[in-house]
């Protein structure tokens, strides 16, 4: 029978904590590799919005009785000529989106509860109309929502 | 000892890189459209199906190519099983038609689900 000498235990255990280290090398790398890479992950944000029961319904016959309204809707329909969308208020055209802005930022002191309608046209890139919700948004605007267009409804 | 440690790191490899892969599967690479308004993304608890649109029109739902006229009734199974608190995650590219965008908020209505996001950058990327 062998009785293992202190001696060589102890050259034992050395082996085993030398036999480690380059794996614990190869996990500390594989570590902060996904960790590295994970920082070019771009971070989304969110837009939320409540969808009205009105939409989707036939628009004539509203489910439920319209609630008194004190304010106006305001309209805000946005057309695309093939290469730039075009804006109008409330059948106004506005030229530019500072336009739009300056122009909701006026009507928000007046009424910001009125509800705000995005009514953009088929071909509208949805980047566009991100863009004016973002302006209606920012402006101070609660309830904006999303026309649709009757052909679609329809279909 | 040294092959528990093994095993143990291996697994903890497996799980990082499965990790790394699922968040890839829901997450299609698009230009999301561009808002400085957006919110933080917070809440994980509210029970979330995730539509993907791409600049040419096509519907992808959990990786699946769907077609606009079965949204509404895939919709309404997803509702029926996580509840009425359901909320629709829009990630459409800032270049898809507002008319590819319309069938999905009007089939979200058609399944009442009312909660319904649209996930933006907060600057250009």
């Amino acid at each position: 029978m062998r009785i293992p000498s202190p001696l060589l235990r102890g050259r034992k255990e050395a082996d085993v904590d030398s036999a480690m280290t380059p794996m614990i090398d190869v996990v500390f790398l594989l570590l902060i590799f996904f960790v590295w890479t994970s920082s070019f992950v771009i971070v989304e944000h969110i837009l939320p919005s409540q969808l009205s029961k009105q939409v989707g319904a036939d628009p004539t016959q509203p489910v439920d009785p319209p609630p008194k309204q004190d304010f106006e809707n305001i309209v805000i329909k946005i057309d695309w000529d093939g290469n730039r969308p075009v804006w109008t208020i409330n059948e106004q055209p506005v030229a530019s989106l500072a336009d739009i802005r300056q122009r909701l930022a006026v009507i928000v002191e007046i009424q910001s509860e009125a509800p705000v309608i995005l009514h953009p046209v088929p071909g509208v890139p949805l980047g566009h109309v991100i863009e004016a919700y973002d302006v209606a948004k920012l402006v101070g605007f609660a309830k904006i929502s999303f026309a649709v267009n009757p052909q679609t409804e329809t279909g | 000892m040294t092959p528990m440690i093994d095993v143990v790191f291996l697994l903890i490899i497996f799980f990082l890189v499965s990790s790394h892969l699922s968040r890839q599967e829901s997450s299609v690479e698009l230009p999301l459209p561009v808002a400085a308004s957006g919110d933080e993304d917070t809440d994980q608890t509210t029970p979330r199906v995730t539509i993907n649109l791409r600049s040419d029109g096509t519907l992808l739902i959990g990786g699946r190519r769907i077609e606009p006229q079965q949204l509404t009734e895939a919709l309404n199974e997803v509702r029926q099983q996580e509840g009425d608190e359901l909320e629709v995650r829009i990630r459409a590219s800032r270049q898809a038609p507002y008319s590819a965008v319309e069938p999905i908020l009007l089939a979200c209505t058609d399944a009442k689900v009312w909660n319904v996001t649209f996930a933006v950058y907060r600057e250009e990327q």
